[in-house]
């Protein structure tokens, strides 16, 4: 593989991270428009966290998992209740607050006579732990994949589940739920958690594959993109927003045919499938026709 | 200092008065089709570049450029009405408003395709110096747009109030399926509701890009932005909350930024929407639009 094919696999790869977040959430029944803010303190905090402290990625990772959760944990907590639209827009707030930080954001050390870290507008340079550790391109796409693998398997798991039930349950219908005893709230905070904390894995692995990160690279089109994954892909199984990154990332800007034209052609053809399929490619009436198929 | 605060003041009152009408629009389309259109912005973004594309080529003169950004942003609206609201009316609101997220990148290709500098200048309305009263400054534009917000409303309550017209988008706002039983044709109203909710942007995009004297691609995000930050400001679906909203977040903009630079006036203006929004103001939840 050259390594143009082997940037845009990763790619592909990373943003798949995202668009898991935002469908878990969809799949629960809330619209976030600010998973990007994960994704970006995510690539922050693992980047502070190799680059400064020196920290090994794995350890990094899981530190900068632990802070994506609990920063979803936070701003669910008084929003999680609003429903719709308010619950998108409570999230964009929070997003954009967090974009406005991170420009506000200086946390420079010096290593080896370099200054590191953080530099506010002028964005995260030196994130060189993958560079450093002689992994090369081809491996690091590896490592990526088998993260995502995991993820997946885990979706698979949940989704067979009795959890995978009740968040579907949420999702459609939580007056429902809460009647049949489920707690609504409890639930959708988990959801939260996990939600953050998988955008904030995409987020380090991103930094680390870029080794620079600016606050601009987690403004609201990152978010609304990552919906839109979601939502093209289809609602119906976990595989649909890996889809929807592999139509846009892996097909028009790997293919180079549209070159200049991408936008124009991703954009018409996701209105168009939104129109004829809303809940997505791999919705659930989908799903279920495949598994009849093929069991 | 007093000074100041009346000076920022009138500023924020001015600058609000562009806010006004962007969620004016933003909110007539909410309150008619209760969905949100994400191409707002980018659709007035569209009207002024094509403004700006004949001011280039054929260097037409303010009067036409105004019309063509109105034009632009109208037929750009009615596009993205056929295409994400038209076919499937009482589909997922959520798929609806993705779809117009995805217009959106068409514009703003579309945009970068025909003119690809990333700023470009746009004639202004006045070339004069500001008038001074006092130890206060009033810029020309910023009059103007004031005048245009209030023009506006004042159109839009006569139409809504006092035309045929106006009863039947009050009734498909707050009754649509008794609207429509009592005769009126929903599709129509939702069509012409669109094109004006266009038009009115249109005109806030004429006024926001000569008062800035240029445009650039991001007039589209800006737009959305702000027209939706003072919609939901206002409360979600109402015309007068629409204008008060836009004039609250002028005057936070304005103070924000006189007493604690720009990136702070944002960062004020999304925190009291969080906040809004976290503690469920009354006004915020309820969803009366006439």
């Amino acid at each position: 593989m050259d390594d143009y094919t082997i940037g845009v696999l990763t790619n592909v790869g990373l943003i798949s991270f995202l668009a898991l977040s935002a469908y878990l959430l969809l799949i629960a029944g809330e619209m976030s428009f600010g998973q990007q803010a994960f994704f970006g303190v995510g690539a922050y905090a693992g980047g502070i966290l190799t680059a400064i402290y020196g920290w090994p990625l794995p350890l990094a990772a899981l530190g900068a998992m632990a802070l994506g959760a609990l920063a979803q944990f936070l701003v669910g907590l008084p929003t999680l209740r609003l429903r719709g639209l308010y619950f998108a827009m409570a999230t964009l707030a929070a997003a954009e607050m967090a974009r406005i930080l991170f420009e506000l954001f200086h946390f420079q050390r010096l290593v080896d006579g370099e200054a590191v870290g953080p530099d506010g507008t002028q964005g995260f340079r030196g994130i060189r732990w993958v560079f450093e550790q002689g992994i090369e391109p081809l491996e690091y796409l590896g490592i990526v994949y088998a993260l995502l693998v995991v993820a997946l398997a885990l979706f698979l798991l949940v989704e067979r589940s009795r959890l995978g039930a009740t968040l579907r349950g949420v999702g459609e219908d939580p007056e429902l739920a809460a009647a049949l005893g489920v707690d609504v709230n409890r639930v959708k905070l988990g959801v939260a958690a996990a939600a953050g904390a998988l955008a904030a894995l995409g987020g380090v692995l991103y930094a680390h594959h870029n080794t620079y990160v600016e606050p601009r690279n987690f403004d609201i089109m990152l978010g609304v993109h990552s919906l839109a994954y979601a939502l093209i892909g289809g609602l119906g199984t976990a595989f649909g927003p890996l889809l929807g990154v592999l139509v846009d990332i892996g097909a028009l800007e790997g293919s180079r045919i549209f070159h200049g034209y991408r936008m124009i052609v991703f954009g018409g053809l996701v209105a168009l499938l939104l129109v004829w399929r809303p809940r997505g490619l791999l919705d659930e009436r989908m799903v279920q026709w495949l598994k009849q198929r093929f069991s | 200092m007093i000074a100041d605060l009346a000076q920022n003041t009138l500023d924020g009152l001015f600058l609000g008065s562009s806010y006004a009408l962007l969620a004016l629009g933003f909110t007539l389309i909410f309150g008619v089709l209760r969905r949100v259109n994400l191409s707002f912005g980018p659709a007035i973004m569209f009207g002024c570049y094509a403004a700006t594309w004949a001011h280039l080529n054929f260097g037409a003169g303010l009067l036409l450029l105004a019309l063509i950004t109105l034009a632009g942003a109208v037929l750009a609206g009615a596009y993205v009405e056929r295409l994400c609201f038209a076919p499937r009316r009482n589909g997922s609101p959520i798929a609806a408003m993705v779809a117009s997220f995805a217009l959106w990148m068409q514009f703003e290709e579309l945009a970068t395709i025909a003119l690809p500098r990333h700023l470009y200048a746009f004639p202004p309305l006045y070339a004069g110096p500001p008038l001074e009263f006092g130890v206060l400054t009033l810029r020309v534009e910023s009059l103007v747009m004031l005048l245009a917000a209030i023009v506006v409303c004042a159109l839009l309550w006569g139409m809504l109030y006092r035309t045929r017209f106006g009863v039947a988008v009050r009734a498909v706002i707050d009754q649509p399926r008794a609207a429509q039983l009592a005769g009126i044709s929903v599709p129509r109203v939702f069509v012409l509701t669109f094109a004006l909710a266009s038009a009115i942007g249109g005109l806030a995009g004429f006024l926001i890009a000569s008062t800035h004297e240029q445009v650039t691609p991001m007039l589209g995000m800006w737009s959305t932005l702000k027209g939706l930050l003072a919609m939901m400001l206002g409360g979600l679906g109402s015309l007068p909350g629409a204008v008060l909203g836009g004039l609250a977040l002028g005057l936070l903009e304005a103070h924000g930024q006189w007493f604690l630079g720009p990136q702070y006036r944002d960062l004020l203006a999304y925190l009291l929407l969080f906040v809004l929004l976290a503690a469920r103001v009354p006004w915020m939840t309820t969803r009366s639009a006439s």
